[in-house]
C-alpha cells in the first residue's frame, strides 16, 4: 500500500499496481467501509481499479491526522468479501441495427454472432470502477474469445444505453456520447436517472448481467433504434 | 406567489447557473461543476448577505440583457465596466437595487472573462445532488445544463431595503501581469518525472491554447515534459490535477473534469490559482512554482476564511 498527495485537500491511496479482481476486490471492501463510517471531515472518496482517493475538508483535519486515521481503518478491515453485492440485470437486444460492430467482432475473433452473445451473456460481471461519464460502468472481465481492441477512430456520437465492449471491458453508454468502443447491442433500461438515488442504476460494489431479449420486446418497453 | 420573476431578452453566449457544485459523487462519476471562480461567486453572496452558497448567473463572453418583473437586490462581481440599469452606469462591486420592470444589461464582456450576477438570497431552483449548478455534460441543473436562452425565466423571491454595501478589498482573481504565476504542488506521479524534466516544467514559460473550458485547460510550450510511463490505470482526479499526455503538453483539470482519468499527473494546481485562470483566456502567458503543502494550506485557508 502507498500513499501519494493528490492536492491541497487529498491524497490517494494504491494498493496495486496491476488490474486484478483481488486488488479490486480489496479496494471495494474499504470503500465500502469508510462509506459507512461517514467520517465528518471526509468530503469525497471515489474509489477505481486499484486505487482510492480521499478529499477531505482541511478546517476539520490536519493531513497527518486524516491519513493517518484512514491508515487505521484500511488495516481493520477484512480483506474477501467484506462488502455486499446486488446483482443489476440489463436487458439487451443483440441486434445488429443497434450493435454496429458486432460484424467487426466476428470476422476479428473468428466466431459467430450468436455465439458472441452466448458468450457475452453468460457470466457476471463485476464492476471494475465508475467514472468518463456519470454512471459509466467498467465491468469486467469479458471472455477473450469476444475481447476486442477500441476502434481506431472513435465515434462521434455513440447512442444513449449502448451496449459496448473494449479489451476485456464490458460497460453501458449511460448518455450518448463520443466513444471508441465495440457496440454490440442496446438495452431500454435508464443507467443514468436523475430519479436514481446515486444517479446511477449500477453502483460501484454492485455485480451486472446481461440477458438477451427480442427486438420486439426491447421495442415494447420503450427501446429505440435510433442512431 | 407570482411565478414570472426575471426574463432573459438576448440570447447570451455562454451564460450558466452556478453555485458551489456536486460534492460527494464523485464515486458515481458525477462531476463537482460548480463556479469558476469561487472569489467572484463567494464575494457577490457576501455583498448581500447571503448564504454563501446561493446559486448566482456566471457570465461568460459577450453580453446579458434581463427583465425583472419583481424588486430585488442585486450585485455584479466580474472585471468588467458596462453594467447598466435601464439607462444608468451601475458599478461592479456594489450591491444596487432593482425595481419591477427594470432592465440589466451587462455589455463587451471581455473573451475569457467571467462576470457573476447574483440576487439577493438566490433563486428558486430545483437542487440536483444537493447543488443547482448547471452541467451540460451530464445534463444536471436548469433547463438540463443548457446554456441560458431567450425567453428563459428564473424565479427568486422579491426582496427591497435601500442599505448598499460596496467591496474595497483585493480582487484576488484579477489577472494583471503578462505571466499569471499558478502554485503547484508535486503530487500523484512525479517519481516518474526526472529531475531535468521537472526542472523544464517550472522554468517553462507556457502559453493557454484554444483547447480551454470548464472542464480542462490544455497548455503549449516549445519544450514538451517527458514522463517515464505511457499511461496509468485511471484513477481518482483532484482539482487542479496537471496531467502529462503522450504530447508533453500540459493539461490543467478543473470544474468540470471527469472524476478518473488514466494518464499520468506531475502535480497539482492550487485551487485558488484555478480561480485566477478561469479569468483567463487563450494565449495568455503561464509559469508554475512549486510550493509546499503547508504553504498551500495555509494560502488555502485564508482565502476561505474571507467568507466563511
Amino acid at each position: 500500500m502507498e500513499i501519494k498527495l493528490a492536492g491541497v485537500d487529498s491524497f490517494i491511496i494504491y494498493f496495486g499496481n496491476e488490474i486484478t479482481k483481488e486488488i479490486n476486490d480489496k479496494v471495494k471492501a474499504i470503500f465500502e467501509y469508510l462509506k459507512k463510517l461517514n467520517l465528518d471531515e471526509i468530503i469525497e472518496i471515489v474509489p477505481s481499479y486499484t486505487s482510492i482517493f480521499i478529499r477531505y475538508d482541511l478546517f476539520k483535519c490536519e493531513y497527518k491526522t486524516i491519513k493517518n486515521k484512514v491508515f487505521n481503518i484500511i488495516k481493520e478491515v477484512k480483506e474477501k468479501k467484506n462488502y455486499k453485492s446486488n446483482i443489476i440485470e440489463i436487458d439487451v437486444y443483440y441486434g445488429e441495427e443497434v450493435g454496429f460492430d458486432l460484424q467487426r467482432i466476428s470476422k476479428l475473433k473468428n466466431i459467430s454472432i450468436s455465439e458472441i452473445i452466448k458468450l457475452h451473456t453468460s457470466q457476471i460481471y463485476d464492476v471494475y470502477t465508475i467514472g468518463f461519464l456519470p454512471a459509466f460502468a467498467y465491468l469486467g472481465v469479458v471472455n477473450s474469445k469476444i475481447a476486442s481492441p477500441r476502434l481506431e477512430t472513435p465515434r462521434k456520437k455513440i447512442p444513449k444505453n449502448s451496449v459496448a465492449i473494449a479489451d476485456f471491458q464490458t460497460a453501458i453508454y449511460p448518455l450518448s456520447s463520443p466513444g471508441g468502443w465495440n457496440i454490440i447491442g442496446r438495452t431500454y433500461q435508464n443507467i443514468y436517472d436523475k430519479t436514481y438515488e446515486n444517479l446511477s442504476l449500477i453502483n460501484f460494489n454492485d455485480k451486472v448481467k446481461f440477458n438477451s431479449i427480442s427486438k420486439k420486446e426491447f421495442l415494447s418497453k420503450g427501446g429505440t433504434l435510433e442512431s | 406567489m407570482e411565478l414570472l420573476s426575471l426574463e432573459i431578452l438576448n440570447n447570451p453566449i455562454f451564460t450558466t447557473i452556478q453555485d458551489l457544485g456536486r460534492v460527494g459523487f464523485m464515486h458515481t462519476g458525477v462531476s463537482n461543476s460548480g463556479a469558476s471562480d469561487e472569489f467572484l461567486f463567494l464575494l457577490a453572496n457576501k455583498l448581500l448577505e447571503n448564504e454563501y452558497n446561493c446559486s448566482a448567473l456566471e457570465i461568460s463572453m459577450g453580453s446579458i440583457e434581463i427583465k425583472f418583473h419583481k424588486n430585488t437586490k442585486a450585485v455584479v462581481c466580474g472585471y468588467i465596466e458596462e453594467i447598466y440599469l435601464d439607462d444608468f452606469k451601475v458599478e461592479a462591486f456594489k450591491t444596487f437595487k432593482i425595481c419591477k420592470d427594470q432592465t440589466l444589461k451587462i455589455k463587451n464582456i471581455p473573451f475569457g472573462k467571467k462576470v457573476y450576477l447574483s440576487l439577493k438570497d438566490g433563486f428558486i431552483l430545483d437542487n440536483i445532488l444537493g447543488s443547482s449548478s448547471s452541467s451540460l455534460k451530464e445534463k444536471l441543473g436548469f433547463n438540463d445544463g443548457n446554456k441560458l436562452n431567450k425567453g428563459d425565466i428564473l424565479n427568486y423571491n422579491e426582496y427591497e431595503d435601500n442599505y448598499h454595501k460596496k467591496y474595497k478589498g483585493e480582487y484576488f482573481s484579477l489577472v494583471k501581469d503578462e505571466i499569471l504565476t499558478l502554485n503547484v504542488l508535486l503530487s500523484y506521479q512525479e517519481d516518474f518525472f526526472n529531475k531535468e524534466e521537472k526542472k523544464k516544467f517550472f522554468n517553462e514559460i507556457y502559453e493557454i491554447s484554444n483547447d480551454f473550458n470548464t472542464m480542462a485547460c490544455k497548455l503549449k510550450s516549445e519544450n514538451p515534459i517527458i514522463c517515464e510511463i505511457d499511461g496509468i490505470i485511471s484513477e481518482g482526479i483532484a482539482y487542479g490535477s496537471i496531467q502529462i499526455p503522450k504530447d508533453g503538453q500540459p493539461i490543467i483539470l478543473l470544474k468540470n473534469r471527469q472524476t478518473i482519468g488514466g494518464y499520468p499527473k506531475i502535480g497539482t494546481v492550487l485551487g485558488i490559482d484555478c480561480f485566477k485562470l478561469s479569468q483567463c483566456a487563450s494565449k495568455q502567458k503561464i509559469k508554475f512554482k512549486e510550493i509546499n503543502l503547508e504553504q498551500a494550506q495555509e494560502f488555502t485557508k485564508n482565502f476561505y476564511k474571507l467568507f466563511l
